[in-house]
């Protein structure tokens, strides 16, 4: 693929190379791995940066912008009322708003907390004096505001933040793939994990990161979230087929999508 | 790396010369195309390419007998064709096709036509039926019926207000719900259908909308003694390539019928062991 | 072969020469026709020209030595061990690292035909009109290993995509590929059908085909492309005995290999007619995860989908062909939202009569190559030979 540096002008509604769109990235409770990724994606981060105007990322830069944004990438789940305040602020100042990562999109392993009575997981967490420490159970950024976007996984995939950048600044809808990792994993020609003895999610959990973690030897965590229509007899035979435990597969999911209860 | 000049994935480059809203969520759009006439008939579609967001089936609903340009009705559904709305007079645009067995025209020549549109499938419809008005003397009695959900969600009301006007053309109407300014009928499209005479052995139904529709106006057809062979349909499915090929757009019926290649026109008889019309 | 005399004048001392080439006159049969002789001679020729020109034998020790140079020539893709008993199709350059001895492959060589991704066209819309290309990296490769299944699976996309509307995207790849078969003296596992559908034994659509026997390969030459690089490696020629050990490879895998199912593949489209509303599909249904292997490795899996790319100059970009599964559930539906497949039982009927009904009746063949490999794949283990025989047993 040829990569020319021409200013960005889309056919449809194109933002003028002069009003470059103004993109900030907001962090909430996350790792900021998920902004590290931006790093990685290579060759392409500096046509990214020639299309786009970064006003805030806490990770490389601190300046305050006090305009409205063109794309804020929201980053991180919301686990107390603070946050959910400056999350609402945020959302009122962008014009587009990504969910930025598995605990933005889904919740994350930050919804592990929701597993535990709140206040029993705040004393064991805070001490005697828990009451004093804001918390609420966590929350997935569609949970508290509207989302524009998703790109989904722990760490996101670089190539996805590429294609859904694409087309938020093209005003175009992006469409996470409802079908199984197993769909692309399948492409990549890999060994099967269960072939293997290993219980994977693959099976129930959202495609569109080209089977990342298989490709690299390492299961499916179910990052990404569960498929809209999971097949429940299904999995009874695939547990049944492999010798497996159902509470293994609930466990292995409840480490990113134990918000999906929360509702919305 | 070698260029394959002959690649049917090659697109035909059109510009709009034209374009107007026609409800909230249609628009229409009159397209020339750099390299000719589309060539198309009536009943046929093309895949529509917007660069770098995709493509989509669009049924042409303009008469081959108009030349120069062809047109289309675009409702916003899907990706493209909400982002089609944006677009406007000067834009480009890859056009593929056209594709599909069209209606059959010559068949029905010296026959008795009824045209049986809901909502949007008065666009394909539309290329037929302004075809037959420019042959008119190749037919003999012609129909149409139209249901639409509102009065506002008529498409080519200034169209149809001239097929109202002809003494050559039987029109009648009827909308879901009406709203204050409607003085018409108001219920389903098969309402309108007693109130045809048809004589069974000369007349071509030719029916097009959402499946819902299909299949009570054909029992209502088939209740007037019409042959099934002489009820048209025009299928719905998602057609990617349009060359039999992609598989999508493939009917459950033991026939093994493409839509994009054995349709999108059928008749009753050929399609009626589908799953789904 | 050499072409038959044909004037007049060269015929008659050939028919003379021939009724003298009589057969073994057994104990009190009578005297027969001097042309039934003519016509046996004849045969005995053909046969014998045909078995002696047509195979080569390799020593297995030399087998290296054959992959080496065709590696010089050509990339060579081949059948690799990938542990757990998995094996795919990958680039090799010595014959060590080729699995002879392997099950099915994860995917099928279609991968090599009609990629897993495939960019199809390519875009321009820096001027004032767009341009676009179709533009084809296809360098020339070849396979080596393939079965019989596989091979099967090839012909049957090669029926598919060079019906007009033609894939030239397809066809020029194809050409570009050169197929070297190898049979199974015994079956891969329980999982295959290969005998159902008579995809046990070679039936064309290779260029050479491999046959064990055991110090040393039999070779086919199907093709003048086949021919030439054999004459080019020295490969000596078959003698009477290497065919009458092929004879007898392929006269043990008759009682081997047997009609999987019990049911003759030619009974099956009127029991898949019957079938539609078979409770069957609802057992499949209900169990299916709508994983999509089962068509991602089935060798004549080949709907697909299409998707453009913009480049982030927002000026250049290109569509790509992707390997899509009609047993996702957005499949069938319609951009106004109705889905014409909704269901899972009817996702995966349909997927069954992709291969035993509609391609029977349109291109007289099935499109189940008997490879076993949605078996194999299937998350829920649901197998393709059961799912045959419960709907035959209901039809009874």
């Amino acid at each position: 693929m040829k990569i020319t540096k021409t200013p960005v002008k889309s056919p449809a509604k194109a933002p003028k190379a002069a009003a470059k769109p103004k993109v900030a990235f907001f962090d909430f409770a996350c790792c900021e791995g998920c902004q590290l990724q931006v790093a990685n994606i290579g060759e392409a981060l500096l046509d990214i940066l020639g299309a786009i105007d970064v006003v805030e990322f806490r990770e490389v830069m601190s300046e305050k912008y006090d305009k409205d944004y063109d794309v804020v990438i929201i980053e991180g789940s919301i686990t107390d009322h603070h946050a959910e305040e400056r999350l609402k602020k945020i959302r009122a100042r962008a014009k587009v708003l990504i969910a930025y990562g598995a605990c933005a999109a889904i919740g994350g392993v930050n919804g592990m907390k929701n597993s535990f009575k709140l206040d029993e997981i705040r004393q064991y967490v805070y001490g005697k004096d828990y009451k004093l420490f804001d918390s609420t159970p966590t929350r997935a950024i569609h949970q508290v505001v509207k989302v524009d976007y998703t790109i989904n996984g722990c760490p996101i995939y670089p190539p996805e933040l590429v294609e859904v950048l694409k087309h938020a600044l093209r005003g175009l809808p992006y469409t996470v793939p409802d079908n199984p990792v197993c769909s692309e994993c399948k492409l990549n020609e890999n060994v099967c994990m269960y072939e293997r003895g290993v219980a994977c999610l693959g099976p129930w959990t959202k495609a569109g990161c080209n089977s990342w973690c298989v490709n690299n030897g390492n299961i499916c965590y179910g990052c990404r979230g569960e498929v809209n229509h999971p097949a429940k007899n299904a999995a009874k035979d695939v547990i049944a087929k492999y010798n497996l435990k159902p509470e293994l597969i609930k466990n292995k999911f409840d480490m990113y999508n134990k918000c999906k209860e929360g509702g919305k | 790396m070698t260029e394959i000049k002959n690649s049917n994935w090659k697109l035909r480059k059109g510009q709009i010369i034209a374009a107007k809203q026609m409800t909230a969520a249609e628009k229409w759009f009159d397209i020339k195309l750099e390299d000719g006439d589309l060539d198309h008939e009536p009943g046929q579609f093309v895949q529509v390419e917007l660069y770098g967001v995709g493509e989509a089936p669009i049924s042409v609903c303009s008469s081959p007998t108009k030349r120069g340009s062809f047109e289309l009705t675009v409702r916003s559904a899907g990706r493209l064709t909400k982002h089609m709305q944006g677009l406007g007079k000067g834009d480009w645009l890859g056009i593929r096709g056209p594709f599909g067995k069209p209606f059959p025209v010559k068949l029905m020549t010296g026959n008795d036509l009824l045209f049986v549109a809901g909502g949007l499938g008065i666009a394909p419809l539309r290329s037929l039926i302004n075809y037959v008005i420019d042959n008119r003397r190749e037919f003999g009695k012609v129909d149409i019926l139209l249901g639409c959900k509102t009065p506002t969600d008529m498409l080519f009301g200034d169209e149809i207000k001239g097929w109202q006007k002809r003494l050559d053309v039987e029109f009648r109407c009827t909308v879901d719900r009406s709203d204050p300014d409607w003085k018409g009928n108001v219920g389903l499209i098969t309402s309108l259908i007693p109130g045809v005479t048809i004589t069974p052995e000369k007349t071509f139904a030719v029916v097009v909308g959402p499946p819902i529709m299909y299949k009570y106006v054909i029992a209502e057809l088939l209740k007037k003694s019409l042959p099934e062979r002489q009820i048209i349909l025009s299928l719905e499915r998602h057609m990617k390539c349009g060359m039999g090929k992609c598989g999508h757009c493939q009917i459950d019926h033991p026939k093994n019928y493409y839509c994009c290649k054995d349709g999108p026109t059928f008749t009753y008889e050929e399609v009626k062991d589908s799953k789904k019309l | 072969m050499k072409s038959w005399p044909v004037s007049g004048s060269e015929v008659l001392p050939f028919l003379i020469f021939t009724a003298f080439l009589r057969p073994p006159r057994r104990a009190g049969e009578a005297s027969r026709p001097l042309i039934e002789y003519n016509i046996w001679a004849v045969s005995v020729i053909i046969k014998t020209e045909a078995t002696s020109v047509n195979y080569h034998i390799l020593r297995k020790d030399k087998l290296d030595g054959f992959i080496k140079s065709l590696a010089r020539k050509m990339k060579v893709c081949a059948p690799v061990a990938k542990g757990h008993n998995n094996f795919a199709f990958e680039e090799v350059s010595s014959a060590g690292e080729i699995a002879l001895s392997y099950i099915p492959t994860i995917l099928p060589p279609k991968k090599y035909f009609m990629p897993q991704r495939e960019k199809m066209l390519d875009f321009d819309l820096t001027g004032d009109q767009p341009k676009d290309a179709a533009n084809l990296e296809a360098p020339g490769m070849a396979i080596f290993g393939v079965h019989t299944c596989d091979l099967a699976g090839i012909q049957c996309l090669n029926m598919v995509f060079s019906e007009k509307p033609r894939d030239y995207n397809y066809i020029l790849r194809k050409e570009k590929v050169l197929i070297i078969g190898l049979e199974c003296n015994a079956y891969c596992d329980g999982h295959a059908s290969c005998a159902l559908v008579g995809n046990h034994y070679p039936n064309g659509g290779y260029d050479l085909f491999f046959t064990d026997l055991g110090d040393r390969f039999i070779i086919h030459v199907n093709t003048q492309k086949g021919e030439e690089l054999v004459e080019g490696m020295g490969l000596a020629k078959a003698n009477p005995a290497d065919m009458s050990a092929l004879d007898a490879v392929r006269e043990g895998k008759k009682k081997a290999f047997q009609n999987e199912i019990g049911t003759e593949l030619k009974d099956l489209p009127a029991v898949f007619a019957k079938g539609t509303d078979s409770k069957v599909w609802k057992e499949v249904g209900d169990r299916c995860v709508s994983c999509g292997n089962c068509t991602n490795v089935c060798p004549t899996c080949y709907c697909f989908d299409m998707a453009d790319t913009i480049n982030l100059d927002m000026k250049t970009g290109f569509r790509t062909r992707t390997w899509d599964s009609c047993q996702f559930g957005t499949f069938a539906t319609v951009a106004g939202g109705e889905n014409f497949r909704s269901e899972r039982s009817e996702r995966q009927r349909h997927r069954l009569y992709r291969k035993f009904k509609y391609p029977i009746d349109k291109f007289y063949r099935s499109f189940c190559t008997g490879c076993g490999r949605c078996t194999r794949t299937c998350m829920a283990k649901i197998s393709l030979k059961d799912t045959l025989k419960a709907l035959v047993a209901e039809n009874k």
